[in-house]
């Protein structure tokens, strides 16, 4: 039980406000309090922020918050319907990522104001935003200062049902990360903790590899909204990952605090501080790493992977392996293709459920392949024939609506979602056609082509069908092309434990050698590509769907010989160069200056 | 005088510690935040101060007969500048802008070394030292030089002659020039006289004055004025019509431009080009309420060419929006960041 130790001493010296912080951190504590949860120790409840800063939060709230978290904090401003994870709803006081024991406020202190000090749970969410969802981090927008008075405001205005200050009813149980000395992610750490999750039932709601497909229909929040699972292949979708989502601190938080108003508990009581540490670091392992085995770079402008437009695809001799674990794939680095709401037209897709898909491409001498993965928590295929012809691209009325700008909670995506009529999950990249004739950076547009430039797009869809279309604008139905159907093929498309592998191969090249119809892929140039996807679970069709911007592929030449040859003349040359100056400087030196 | 070198070469080591550690990745490189909008003046400051602490080095170490050779102090002063711009500056700048600040920042040194002969001839000693050689050091310095010159030549040229996979970059303008007029929902507005009928003051006129006291209050944060709620019940005329394309922009943008329109919605992160930041002084600050008009209106499909719209995920606005609904959002866009539309005066 006394594995941490807390290290703070009071002195006299300090300020009352100070002091009431560190009696927080050392009251009670030494860890050997009875019946708290290995790991915690008693704090004492903050002091209330003084009336002037929560009259400067209000007006924080009012410029910056209101927006979506509503007049009364309830959770519905004008955003929210169209939002989900829907806003917070301050109202009930119930605040997912905290320090706090299972059920209890989180952390507030208007004094404490280093970010991540684990101090101030609200401080932290605030400067830090909730990655996956539509909260974004206001440092760098608001000052710490105003951050705090927002909070204050938040804390003391919106939340009705409780009391941040109420001895009565609030207790404080704090989780004490900072002194808690974090497990090495050892290999046998790793290794139980995989055996730990499935022990403790993790994988019922997170997936036998913890990409959140477990339980993923009947989950509920304390309000009634479908919420999903976490992925843990994704940390920097965790909402908990401040900013930091390779840091296993940050899971070790969750797990051992839970995620209030939603069916994750807190394990702090069931699991000793030891295994919470293991779980922790196999949760990390999962999350997404580069082919060394290193954290991907994350871009600190959106909090995600970094993105790469550039799909290459390699040469290989003779067939490809419909096996995505055959060593020709292993050895082609794969490329993160980040997928947005297609938002640009009607019916737009405010909420997309898959924001990444992963690629690889190889070629021979006759096709070029694409290996795609993506994680989808369900697997999506509609009972019975769809109503509309494969070809339709406009299918609003067939009940494929976009979301309505004000409904009310009942009426909101977030009570939509999982309630949808089910459609084929399917994936779906176009090329230009004729993109020899287009001089860069000219393209066809995004969204299938346009009247001028066609689009030759390969659509897959979860019912087994690969069909061959036709491009010429966002709003034109496709025209299908038969005769090169019969060319393309499906290698491979499994969904297994939360993600869909689909391999596709396509010829080089059309009947002929020219490219008027299909696209030409000629070797070593850029051709300009974009990825379609579509989660049939979340009522995706026709243009409700994700997309992405515009990549490039290219098939990598084989390297020439020239590349060989020319460096080497070159190094001579300077051979050559230096010679001639050391015997200019010698007979400079002599005097023989010519 | 002593002291305050003392002073500038503490703050020198301090900033290439903290410059050395986010080259190698033990200090993250928003350790110290650039602030949008104030950056360039940010990293002037920054160069600034890193002069002055080299100063304070270079003094000190002087006086204590340390003194650093000439020649070697141009050459780490210029590499420090090429470190500079590419671990500390982020976004990144792409190589071929790097390479051009490093020509010109090299004739800088150049300069700086050859101002005066007797600079000049301090500077080139080492150099011909290790040409002729006299010492057996300088020896060995100069045959690992004869050697290792004609390799790492030929090893650049094979890197730069590799076929390599690197994104091709592709200039696009933000801003390109507007249409004389542009047709909306059947009626067609001039962009030059056409004026945003909810930009007016309590006698319903327009009143760019009035609005402009109304908006929020530069500085950090951009919070409202005081006594300027758009959410105030009893708010009305141009707050009212704020917060009514508020509520559009929150139904409706914020997705790709932010909660705080400066371009990093929920969205934002999968498109490219990427979503405008409205709060960046480059943007609606620089543009007249009717060229913003038009770009909503009629969306990325409507730019011409230069403009890239076969990429811009921007809608045709007109598709979703009433023509009033577009002139509340563009005046919410305003009150919310601050600025003021630009006019044609």
């Amino acid at each position: 039980m006394s594995k941490f130790r807390v290290n703070v001493k009071a002195s006299p010296l300090l300020g009352a406000a100070l002091s009431a912080l560190l009696i927080s951190a050392s009251a009670v504590g030494i860890g050997h309090a009875g019946d708290l949860p290995e790991g915690f120790a008693k704090g004492e409840l903050a002091p209330a922020p003084p009336a002037d800063m929560i009259e400067a939060g209000k007006r924080v709230y009012f410029t910056k918050c209101v927006w979506c978290h509503g007049v009364d904090g309830a959770g519905d401003g004008p955003g929210a319907d169209r939002l989900w994870p829907r806003p917070r709803n301050f109202n009930q006081g119930t605040f997912k990522i905290r320090h706090t024991a299972s059920g209890e406020l989180p952390l507030f202190n208007y004094n404490e104001k280093t970010p991540g000090s684990g101090k101030n749970d609200l401080f932290d969410t605030v400067t830090h935003g909730l990655p996956g969802s539509a909260m974004p981090p206001w440092e760098g927008i608001l000052t710490e200062e105003q951050r705090i008075q927002v909070l204050s405001f938040v804390t003391t205005q919106l939340v009705k049902d409780r009391k941040f200050t109420d001895k009565q009813s609030e207790t404080q149980t704090i989780l004490q990360l900072g002194t808690i000395k974090p497990a090495e992610a050892t290999e046998d750490s790793v290794k139980k903790g995989a055996q730990l999750i499935v022990d403790k039932k993790c994988i019922e709601c997170h997936g036998v590899e913890g990409r959140g497909d477990g339980n993923a229909f009947n989950l509920k929040d304390d309000w009634g909204f479908s919420i999903q699972p976490a992925n843990w292949h994704k940390c920097w979708n965790f909402r908990g990952s401040r900013q930091d989502p390779y840091n296993v601190r940050n899971i070790f938080r969750t797990f051992s605090t839970g995620v209030n108003g939603t069916p994750m508990p807190s394990f702090a009581d069931s699991t000793s501080v030891e295994d919470r540490w293991n779980i922790a670091n196999f949760v990390n392992s999962l999350c997404e790493r580069d082919e060394e085995g290193k954290p991907l770079g994350i871009d600190p402008l959106t909090d995600k992977p970094k993105i790469n437009f550039v799909v290459p695809s390699a040469p290989v001799e003779g067939e490809i392996s419909n096996d995505p674990e055959n060593e020709m794939w292993k050895k082609q680095g794969r490329r993160y293709v980040a997928m947005g709401g297609q938002i640009t037209h009607k019916p737009r897709n405010f909420v997309n459920r898959i924001d990444d898909i992963w690629v690889k491409s190889l070629y021979n001498e006759k096709s070029v392949v694409y290996l795609i993965q993506w994680d989808d928590r369900t697997k999506s295929i509609a009972e019975g024939k769809l109503p509309w012809a494969p070809t339709q691209v406009n299918v609003e009325n067939f009940g494929v609506k976009e979301q309505a700008p004000k409904t009310g909670e009942e009426g909101s995506i977030a009570s939509a979602q999982n309630n949808y009529a089910v459609y084929n999950d399917a994936i779906a990249f176009q090329f230009p056609i004729k993109w020899q004739e287009i001089p860069a950076p000219f393209k066809p547009r995004y969204l299938f082509g346009d009247a001028k430039f066609n689009a030759d797009i390969l659509k897959w869809e979860a019912d087994g069908s690969l069909r061959s279309f036709k491009g010429t604008g966002w709003d034109q139905d496709f025209e299908e092309r038969d005769d090169f159907e019969e060319k393309v093929k499906l290698l491979k498309s499994e969904w297994k434990d939360g993600r869909w592998t689909v391999m596709i191969s396509r010829p080089l090249k059309g009947n002929k050698d020219d490219y008027d119809e299909y696209t030409r892929f000629d070797i070593g140039k850029y051709i300009p590509m974009v990825f379609f996807a579509w989660d049939g679970h979340n009522g995706d069709a026709g243009r409700k769907m994700a997309v992405s911007a515009f990549y490039y592929t290219i098939l990598q030449p084989p390297i020439p010989q020239e590349v060989y040859i020319y460096p080497a003349v070159i190094a001579v040359g300077v051979v050559f160069l230096e010679g001639w100056m050391l015997t200019r400087r010698a007979n400079k030196k002599k005097g023989k200056v010519l | 005088m002593k002291a305050l070198m003392s002073v500038g070469a503490l703050v020198g080591v301090l900033g290439l510690l903290m410059l050395i550690g986010m080259i190698f990745g033990v200090v993250p490189s928003n350790t110290v935040r650039l602030v949008e909008g104030y950056m360039p003046m940010q990293v002037l400051s920054e160069l600034a101060v890193f002069v002055a602490g080299f100063t304070g080095l270079s003094y000190l170490a002087n006086s204590m007969g340390m003194a650093f050779p000439r020649f070697w102090q141009g050459v780490l002063f210029w590499t420090f500048v090429q470190m500079y711009l590419k671990f500390r500056i982020y976004p990144p700048i792409p190589f071929s802008v790097r390479a051009m600040y490093g020509v010109v920042s090299f004739v800088a040194v150049f300069m700086w070394v050859s101002a005066n002969e007797e600079d000049w001839k301090k500077f080139r000693q080492p150099i011909l030292n290790v040409l002729d050689a006299n010492t057996g050091f300088h020896k060995a310095l100069r045959t690992m030089y004869l050697i290792l010159v004609p390799l790492l030549i030929g090893g650049f040229s094979f890197v730069t002659m590799k076929p390599s996979v690197d994104e091709p970059i592709e200039l696009r303008t933000v801003h390109p020039a507007p249409p004389a007029s542009t047709k909306v929902h059947g009626k067609t507005y001039t962009l030059q006289t056409s004026q945003n009928p909810y930009r007016v003051n309590l006698e319903g006129k327009y009143d760019q004055a009035y609005s402009n006291k109304l908006i929020v209050e530069q500085g950090m944060g951009r919070l409202m004025a005081p006594n300027a709620n758009p959410w105030d019940e009893k708010a009305e005329g141009y707050l009212k019509y704020v917060r009514e394309g508020g509520e559009i922009f929150f139904q409706n943008c914020h997705f790709c431009h932010g909660d705080n329109l400066n371009g990093r919605g929920l969205h934002a992160f999968a498109f490219n080009p990427i979503p405008a930041n409205f709060t960046d002084p480059g943007t609606i600050a620089q543009l007249q309420e009717t060229f913003i008009f038009w770009r909503v209106a009629k969306g990325g499909i409507g730019l011409p060419n230069e403009g890239f719209p076969w990429a811009s995920v921007m809608p045709p606005w007109e598709q979703h929006l009433t023509t009033d609904e577009i002139w509340k959002v563009i005046l919410f866009e305003y009150w919310h960041t601050g600025y003021y539309p630009r006019t044609w005066d």
